[in-house]
This record gives structure tokens, sequence and C-alpha cells, in this order.
């Protein structure tokens, strides 16, 4: 059986030595080749967290491993197969062009320069930087930085990539660019992947699993179908009908939203004996029944439910 | 039972690659600012110039050119080594490149003296500005410009010797971050109780003292007038603590330094300081 790819254990942290935890007791297994969501407000404990799993930060109890390997007493066997995009941080030098960059960071991971330069040109050429590799990364759009620093962090062909936000800042087009790129890593590649970010529908389409912090502590670590269907309200439904002037006449506890083609019916039924008695009552009322779907929240809806409950105490 | 995951295969021995890596990265960055090399190449000759002219009351005198100048150039090495891995290091810090650099299996010890390497070298078109410009003004003067190779054993002590005081300056810069202030300080106290204008001997007892056992460039500097101005040898040089202590201040301070780097690094992993601004 494969150590876990990503393995936190009862991981506390304080800032001095009266500062609140920033992280408390949290836990948390990543199994090989799966991509999860690590989510949580700011302040919540995210960065303080992947600082820790990237040696960056010294917890003040727990343990961190990569692979098996502990991040603090195995650093160097850890660090050996982890890269990491971090946030806030321009993670490359500027003042270096792409292709200085990546030979430089990839000598830096232990490569040699034959085996980064050759790793350099497939990174370069897969994220469309092959033909700019030698201007300087201080003259390149945000997101051509950004799709540097993450070849930076893959050349030496990491199992466990980390990446922070990785796409803040960037316009549709490098968001998709980024997204494909997380998506062959993960499917393709078989990478192990621990995604931050605050775009919730990028976790949604790629994540297998999501983790949600919380003033240190995490509030849930489901599977993200398992996570939305927890949060499904089986009971609420919408009713698109064919839009009419007329005002329609509804049960109490549902609401009309008329637009330019249909107008839209929520609310909750009881039963299905309720359900059936508002398609009539439509049917009555000469309204066309365009479409009737139960309502299924989106990862943003369940992420602000989570963060925004009553702290435990 | 649990198996690892396999490590990606990594050069051997990746010490030396990736010093090799970093003294190459800081050999980019010097052709890159090669205007500021360029402005240190001769404004580092006019102020020797000017202070030997003013020593002399106007003058250029032979018997002051030659001791300014090994001043001078210890002063020229302490300066852009340490004010070169001083702001690289403050730079990667602000910037957040260096927690990218502490992604890797290497030690940090492996980036940092090859940071020191590389301000070495680059200390190196300012030293030999300043010495054509010596050998200049001493051969115009009429005069012999000394030269005795084992004068290059004090010059590999002032290295050495600064690249421990480099270290411990740069674990201030990961807990404290913008000690410039300090490290401008440190450059000043040097050029002045550090024997490169002032000699030792002209300084009071415990000043010169002190000066010996803990500025770098100090003992290198007594050695180096004592071998070119006074024929002494490496083996009898004639200072007040001997080729002895010449050989030992720089390793004591690199021991130190490293010692100091190592315990600052980790109170900037506990504090989370190390790529915060």
């Amino acid at each position: 059986m494969p150590a876990p790819a990503i393995a936190i254990t009862d991981l506390t942290k304080r800032y001095g030595d009266s500062g609140p935890l920033a992280v408390d007791g949290v836990s948390l297994t990543v199994e090989p080749g799966s991509v999860i969501g690590f989510l949580g407000p700011n302040g919540a404990g995210k960065t303080t967290t992947i600082k820790i799993l990237a040696g960056l930060l010294s917890a003040t109890s727990g343990t961190a491993s990569l692979g098996g390997f502990d991040v603090v007493r195995q650093r160097a066997s850890a660090m050996a197969q982890f890269g990491a995009v971090l946030e806030g941080s321009r993670n490359v030098y500027w003042t270096l062009s792409s292709w200085q960059n990546l030979i430089y960071f990839g000598r830096l991971k232990g490569l040699r320069r034959s085996a980064a330069a050759a790793r350099a040109e497939r990174l370069l050429t897969d994220l469309g930087l092959w033909e700019r590799r030698h201007e300087k990364v201080g003259g390149f759009s945000r997101g051509m930085q950004q799709k540097v620093a993450i070849a930076a962090a893959l050349i030496a062909d990491p199992a466990i990539i980390l990446l922070d936000e990785p796409t803040l800042g960037l316009d549709v087009a490098a968001t998709r660019t980024v997204k494909d790129l997380i998506r062959a890593l993960a499917r393709d590649e078989g990478k192990t992947i621990l995604l931050t970010t605050h775009q919730l529908d990028v976790v949604e389409e790629l994540c297998d699993r999501v983790a949600v912090i919380r003033e240190g502590r995490f509030v849930t670590d489901l599977p993200t179908g398992t996570l939305l269907s927890q949060f499904r309200k089986h009971d609420h439904y919408e009713i698109r009908v064919e839009a009419r002037t007329e005002p329609v006449v509804l049960p109490d506890g549902f609401t009309a939203a008329r637009g330019d083609e249909d107008t839209v019916i929520t609310g909750q039924v009881q039963d299905g004996d309720d359900l059936y008695a508002l398609i009539e009552s439509l049917r009555g009322q000469g309204l066309p029944l365009r479409s009737l779907a139960q309502i299924q929240p989106n990862l943003e809806a369940v992420f602000l439910s989570l963060v925004e409950e009553p702290a435990r105490g | 039972m649990t198996t690892m995951l396999s490590v990606p295969a990594l050069a051997s021995p990746g010490w030396a690659n990736a010093f090799g890596n970093e003294v190459g990265k800081g050999m980019r960055e010097l052709v890159a600012g090669w205007r500021a090399v360029l402005a240190e190449m001769i404004t580092f000759p006019v102020f020797y110039l000017l202070i030997v002219m003013f020593m002399g009351r106007g003058k250029l005198l032979e018997e002051l050119l030659v001791p300014v100048l090994i001043g001078l150039v210890g002063l020229a090495f302490i300066h852009e080594q340490i004010n070169r891995v001083f702001w690289s290091y403050l730079g990667d810090l602000q910037s957040g490149v260096l927690e990218q650099t502490y992604l890797t299996p290497l030690p940090s010890a492996v980036v940092v003296l090859g940071r020191q390497v590389a301000a070495v070298i680059g200390a190196l078109p300012v030293v030999a500005a300043l010495l054509a410009t010596g050998f200049v003004a001493v051969t115009v003067q009429g005069g012999m410009f000394p030269f005795e190779p084992a004068v290059l054993v004090p010059a590999a002590a002032i290295v050495v010797g600064t690249c421990g005081l480099a270290l411990v300056l740069c674990g201030l810069t990961l807990v404290f971050k913008r000690i410039e202030s300090i490290t401008q300080a440190s450059v000043a106290v040097y050029a002045i109780i550090g024997g490169t204008l002032v000699p030792l001997s002209a300084l009071p007892d415990p000043v010169a003292a002190a000066s010996r056992a803990l500025i770098p460039v100090a003992p290198g500097i007594e050695a180096a007038r004592a071998m070119l101005l006074d024929s002494a040898t490496l083996t009898d040089l004639g200072t007040v603590w001997g080729l002895g202590w010449l050989l030992l201040q720089p390793i004591l301070l690199t021991a130190a330094g490293v010692v100091v780097f190592n315990r600052l690094e980790r109170v900037a992993k506990s504090r989370g300081t190390l790529g915060r601004y």
C-alpha cells in the first residue's frame, strides 16, 4: 500500500507564545493521484497549513509528510517530490528569462543541466512560451508570469504539487489554460494536487475532494460529490414555464421571477402530491411547462454555508 | 506496511550542481547590473585617489599610495560582498522568490554559500580597478608597485571572514527584514576601525584588539601591509597576533556565521518571516 501523498497529523501552529492558534489540531490525508481543494476564508489557516507542509514554517506540534517523508526530519526526500506555486509571491526571478528561471530552479532541485533543459523545453512548449523563452519574465503579462511559475514548480516532475491561488488575477483564457494544465496533470500524469483558490468553480470542476478550514479547524473534508449532495435540498424545485404578462397564481412558499422567455418558479414542496398539484395548477393557468428540476447547490453556496455557520465552541 | 513514493532521479552529488547554479545566477545578475559595476569601478578609484591626495595635503605621495590601496582593497571586498548578498537576499524576500529557493532537497546553506562566492566574484572588477589605478599612480610617481604571491593568503582570509559576517547579516534579514541601516553602519565601522585607512597600530590598544578579534578585514589588511611594505614573510609576519590568528579568525567567523544563520533561520521558520515582508 503506498504511503499517502500528503499526510498532516494533529497539526497546530501558534504564532508567538501567547498568540491565538492559527491552526488547531488539523489532520488530513491525501491519497496519491487525487486532486483536493483546500478552501477557507481569509485568515482561516490555509496559508499557515500550506507553509508548514512546504517546510517553510515550523509547526507548534503535530507532523506533516509528503510521500511518506516527514517535511522536517526527512526534508530532502520530501522536497524531492514536491513543487509549489505560492500565492502572493513572484515565485520566479523577473530579472531572468523563463528559460533561465527553469534551468535555475531545475538545478536548484538537483537536476543536471541537460535534464533541466529537456524538461524546460517540454514545459515551455506545452505552455505556449517557447518562442519567448529568452525574454525577461518581468516583461510578461500576469498570465504568462503565472505560467512560468507553474512551469518552475513542475520542472523536476514532482509527484505532489501545491497550487495556491494559481488562477488569481488571470483572464478567462489564461484561467482556462491553467485549468486544462491542472486537469492534464491529474488525469494524464497521476499527480497529486493540493489546490487552494477562492474561485470555487475551478475547485468544483477539478477537485475530487474538498476540505474546508475555518478558524484553524477543518469543518468538512469530503469527496466533492458527497459534499454537494449533502447540501442538496431534495424538496426544493425550480420550475420554468413560458413567460406571460398575467400574474401566476402560486401556492404559499413559492416565488416567481419573470424573465424574457421563461418565468422561473422556485419553492419548497412537502411531498410528491404537492408537486403534482402545483403542475396541475400551472397547466390550469395555461402556462406551458419548460423544465422542472431539483435545485442543486453549487460549491460556492456550500462553502458560504460552511464558513458562515456559527463557530463551534 | 506502507511504501514510499518514488523520488525523481537527481544529479549526484546535487550540492555541487546547486552551488554552481547559484554562482551562475549571481554572474548573470552581475552582467545584468553592469552599469552599477561600472559606476563602482570608477567611484572607488576616484575615492582612493582623493583620500591619498587629502592625506598628502594635496599631493599623491608614494608612501601613502600603497598602504591606502591595501586598506581600500579590503574595504572593497567587505563592501561588495555584504551589499551584494544582503540586497539580493532582501530582494528575494520581498518578491517571495526566497521561499521557492527553500523548496529544494538541498540545504539552504548551499544556496547561501553560492551567493557568497558570486558576491566575491562580483567584487573582483572593483578590486581590479583599484589595483590598476594604484599601479598606474605608483608607476607615474616613479615607484615600484609591490607584489608578493603570498599576499593572496591574507586576501583569502579577508574574503572567507567576510562570508561569516555576511551569513550573520543574511540571518538577521530573514528575521528582521529591513536591516540596511545595520548593514551600512557595519561597513562604516569597519572602514573606521578595521585598519583600512588608519592602521591598527595607530588605534588605541583596546580598539585595535577588538578589531583584530572581530573585524574580518583587520588581520588580513595588517598582514598584507606587513608583507608588501615591510617585506615580512607569511611565516614571520611580525604582526601582533601573527599567522595563526590570520588563518584562524576567518574560520571562526565563518563557523560563527553558520551557527548564527542556522539559528536565525529556525527563528524565521517559527515566526513565519521567511517569505513575509
